[in-house]
């Protein structure tokens, strides 16, 4: 018996993972390497990555990540995906020649997509079959459904039509050596609407060899008809991998479920653990490297060194160069005013079919019977805990236990509105403390190895909710805002894209999982117990689920802060931040808007002022202008609170300053006459906020 | 050393991470004197039979494989058209002689049932014939990924360590004769049981000493 094959495809653009809508519209998701980790840890039956980026250039746009590539260039990506695949690859995008294929497959694929180039010279088809075996050969066919319901054939990334029709070109392609057919719909792509199975099952009816549909699925269920109705050999899906927590494993169990005879879910692979492993010598290499560096005076330069140098979102004012998964579309407009423009645009009786939604999921996992509570909301006392107490409790009345990951860096406001819950809503509340020993090295080491103090609260915040959920076995987390969707449109509302052991990793620790420091200062495995995430099969059998609120209710903060304030007393700070206008932010952290954010603005040249002047451009509260004056005042401060962290991390200033130098993005940041400089957005915008 | 033998018709890459990841480091090589002093041998390749061998012929590696793994007893792992390869003649595109290190022939796929398309891509479960070295327990499922169009008919059926029912034909997947191996599907792409199976033959030939 062949058993089906379930195919995750990797959109890949200039070194990073893409979302993608109708072939136009590209969110960041994130790095590859991390992601196609995670599916060697499912045993994935096979994997399509398609570079989809227009010159074959590609970089992780940080480097204060762990992970970073050891080349620019399709091929170098490729070997080092090649590393952690162990499942069938099949690469994708700008293959025109027989060295091409030869290339990728000295590279690490196991066979080579070829779209446009076969449109334009089917015969390259068949050369290509002679010389690597048509089982190496898989053409791809993006089909666009027109409004008539006529089927045409596109290439070049779904842009030129082609006047083919699909079942004819599919033929021709079998006739020529394709030993597989990809075909996916562009009209479908991004939607949700599940896949086009008449296009699928034309195809398929004409075919002899293997058919893989894509293009559509918005839900597990949306699958197996690409078998049982399409009569597809294998079934394969981009954006849906990205969205879920276990989406490989719970999407193979739909598709079992639903009767395909595939292999088995897999979880905690033998072979794949989960955890990193990392190359400690050349930790210690690195770290010793870094301060090293530190030591030595800064080289003078004149111009940007590497890539291209910054600019700024034509509508709001996030730069092209950034801490967040951020991309641009062909107007210069970021995705985060793009998203935040459809989110504008979602009508009320929207907003109530996914507060259903969201009760369904509750009533779903919760505890009539009253051995547990009925989910958990992750708080840290600020405004979005209060809202979000508020409305699971006192909205839609259920009974939550409240978590708390104590960083130690609370200021007295924001510890007096974190210890008030419990009276405020009547509700349970564990709070979580390290001991301060542990958090003292690990704010010392965040800052060394990655420029960023609060590496260790990132991490405890993430995890710690999660650990207790598995404890006390209470499989919905509900968590806020989706930071990222908000901020940088990383997905679109119709995504309900949910809390994922990756995200946290690759976003929130940069790649570095606790055991990267384990060894440190003395630090053992069992002091990082807390930052330990839930085994796979721990969150599997607890089915455990973590929803951001924000899907499911329309998230708006300014006006989350006037309710929490006048309904349950929660107080903003009593005094001014200097590195931002707002002050209802941060409140559980005195660095977070103050020296961590400062790093953010030695990183990178931007600082939290330009993420709220950029959100409240994008809400109509300012104009463009006023946030560039803003951005002008705060971006840069140096903020007070650098003497407390520096006495609590026994640190001295110049080596602080030493050391965060060394983090300066050469992209941003050039040297001259012993001083840094770098492109600022008024000398590109007017006073009004116009180019000048 | 442990030599794996680049003919340029390979997917090197896959399989030098593969046998990373279970601990067995590999030297890339295509010069006979290599191959003489291995102290075992992995065969991979990727593609036409013709190709294959004329890939061996073209460095001079046809004898040395004959003497060094035929006669000497060195271990040696073929997989998938380096399966092939090991058989006496395949019938792909013509009639071309193999390295005959076991009694055999290759022969096309055909499948009786509809449905069962050639080549066969995909994952497939192997029924193991007894107890050896690549399969330890026979009674145990495991899928592995092929893809292939062709096969190795063995004459004697003794050679036969695993089998795969396609589309009702009962066809060689795995082949354990004394020293010489082989697998037609992909270890190094099969995920689990892949690597789980290379790290049975790593065992075996640390247990050899070698």
């Amino acid at each position: 018996m062949k058993r089906p094959r379930l195919i995750p495809v990797i959109l890949l653009k200039n070194g990073l993972i893409v979302r993608s809508q109708l072939f136009s519209i590209h969110q960041i998701i994130g790095n590859p390497i991390s992601t196609i980790q995670r599916l060697s840890n499912w045993n994935v039956d096979e994997l399509i990555l398609l570079d989809i980026s227009e010159d074959d250039h590609h970089d992780m746009r940080r480097d204060d990540l762990a992970m970073r590539y050891d080349g620019t260039k399709t091929l170098d990506v490729l070997a080092q995906i090649a590393n952690v695949c162990f499942m069938p690859l099949a690469m994708g995008g700008r293959i025109r020649t027989l060295d091409d294929i030869r290339d990728r497959l000295a590279a690490g694929a196991d066979k080579c997509v070829i779209n446009t180039s076969a449109v334009e010279n089917p015969e390259f088809i068949s050369e290509a079959a002679r010389e690597f075996g048509s089982q190496c050969i898989v053409v791809s066919i993006d089909v666009l459904r027109h409004e008539n319901d006529h089927l045409e054939v596109f290439t070049k990334g779904g842009s030129e039509a082609t006047g083919l029709d699909p079942v004819d070109w599919a033929r021709r392609a079998e006739e020529l050596g394709a030993g597989e057919i990809l075909i996916n719909s562009i009209d479908r792509d991004g939607s949700g609407w599940g896949y086009d199975v008449d296009l699928i099952k034309s195809v398929t009816d004409a075919l002899s060899v293997p058919v893989i549909a894509c293009g559509g699925v918005g839900a597990y269920e949306h699958l197996a008809p690409g078998i049982i109705g399409g009569g597809a050999d294998a079934i394969a899906a981009a954006n849906i991998f990205h969205f879920f927590e276990l989406s490989y494993p719970n999407a193979k169990k739909t598709c079992l479920d639903a009767g395909l005879p595939m292999r088995d879910v897999g979880l905690d692979s033998k072979w794949f653990p989960r955890q990193p492993v990392y190359d400690l010598a050349r930790r210690d290499r690195e770290i010793a490297e870094r301060l090293e560096k530190a030591q030595s005076p800064p080289a003078n330069s004149n111009s940007i060194s590497v890539g291209k140098s910054v600019s700024w979102c034509s509508n709001c004012l996030y730069p092209t160069i950034n801490a967040a998964p951020m991309e641009f579309d062909d107007d210069g407009v970021c995705m985060g005013c793009r998203m935040a423009e459809m989110k504008t645009d979602i009508p009320a009786t929207e907003w109530d079919r996914r507060k259903q939604i969201l009760i369904d999921i509750i009533e779903a996992n919760r505890c009539p019977e009253g051995s547990r509570h009925d989910c958990i909301i992750p708080v840290s006392g600020g405004k979005d805990s209060y809202f979000q107490t508020h409305f699971i409790k006192n909205v839609l009345g259920y009974n939550p236990l409240l978590v708390t990951y104590y960083g130690n860096n609370y200021s007295a406001v924001g510890r007096r509105n974190l210890y008030r819950m419990k009276e405020v809503f009547g509700i349970d509340h564990i709070i979580y403390q390290p001991g301060v020993d542990l958090l003292q090295k690990l704010n010392r080491l965040g800052f060394i190895v990655m420029g960023d103090m609060n590496y260790h609260g990132h991490m405890g915040i993430c995890t710690v909710p999660m650990r207790t959920a598995v404890q006390h076995k209470i499989p919905v987390v509900i968590w806020g805002e989706h930071g990222y969707a908000d901020l940088c449109g990383q997905y679109s509302m119709n995504d309900f894209v949910e809390w994922s052991y990756r995200n946290r990793l690759e976003h929130y620790c940069r790649g570095f999982e606790w055991n990267y420091f384990v060894g440190l200062e003395g630090i053992t495995a069992q002091d990082m117990a807390c930052y330990q995430y839930p085994s796979d099969q721990e969150m599997f059998d607890v089915g455990l689920r973590g929803l951001h609120l924000s899907n499911y209710t329309y998230w708006e903060a300014n006006a989350h802060t006037k309710l929490v304030m006048e309904e349950y007393g929660w107080e903003s700070s009593d005094m001014p931040f200097e590195r931002t206008y707002r002050t209802a932010s941060n409140l559980d952290d005195i660095h977070e808007n103050g020296m961590h954010d400062y790093l953010k603005y030695i990183k990178l040249g931007y600082g939290r002022c330009t993420d709220h002047a950029s959100k409240d451009v994008r809400a109509g509260l300012m104009s463009r202008g006023q946030a560039v004056g803003l951005i002008r005042k705060h971006d840069h401060v140096k903020s007070s609170d650098l003497a407390r962290w520096l006495e609590y991390t026994g640190m001295s200033e110049e080596e602080f300053d030493t050391i965060a130098d060394t983090f300066r993005d050469p992209r941003v940041w050039r040297r001259e006459n012993n001083q840094w400089i770098k492109g600022n957005p008024w000398d590109v915008f007017a006073d009004d906020g116009t180019a000048k | 050393m442990i030599a794996l033998i680049d003919t340029e018709t390979s997917n090197l890459r896959s399989v030098i991470n593969a046998f990373e990841r279970v601990g067995l480091a590999l030297t890339v090589s295509s010069n006979t004197e290599d191959v003489a002093n291995a102290s075992a041998i992995i065969l991979p390749g990727v593609g036409a039979f013709e190709r294959g061998m004329a890939g061996l012929n073209k460095f001079g590696l046809v004898d040395v494989l004959k003497k060094r793994v035929g006669e000497d007893g060195v271990p040696l792992i073929g997989i998938c058209l380096g399966m092939q390869l090991l058989a006496e003649t395949s019938r792909e595109n013509g009639s071309h002689d193999g390295l005959g290190l076991i009694k055999g022939e290759v022969i096309r796929l055909q499948p009786v049932e509809a449905g069962y398309p050639v080549p066969n891509m995909g994952w497939c479960d192997t029924k193991a014939t007894e107890r050896g070295v690549l399969f330890p327990d026979s009674s145990a499922t495991h899928s592995f990924y092929f893809v292939h169009g062709y096969h190795v008919e063995c004459a004697d059926q003794g050679d036969v360590a695993a089998t795969i029912n396609y589309g009702g034909q009962t066809v060689t997947a795995s082949i354990e004769r004394n020293n010489i191996f082989g697998a037609q599907f992909h270890p190094e792409k099969s995920q689990d049981d892949g690597l789980s199976l290379l790290s049975g033959f790593a065992t075996y030939l640390r247990e050899k000493g070698q």
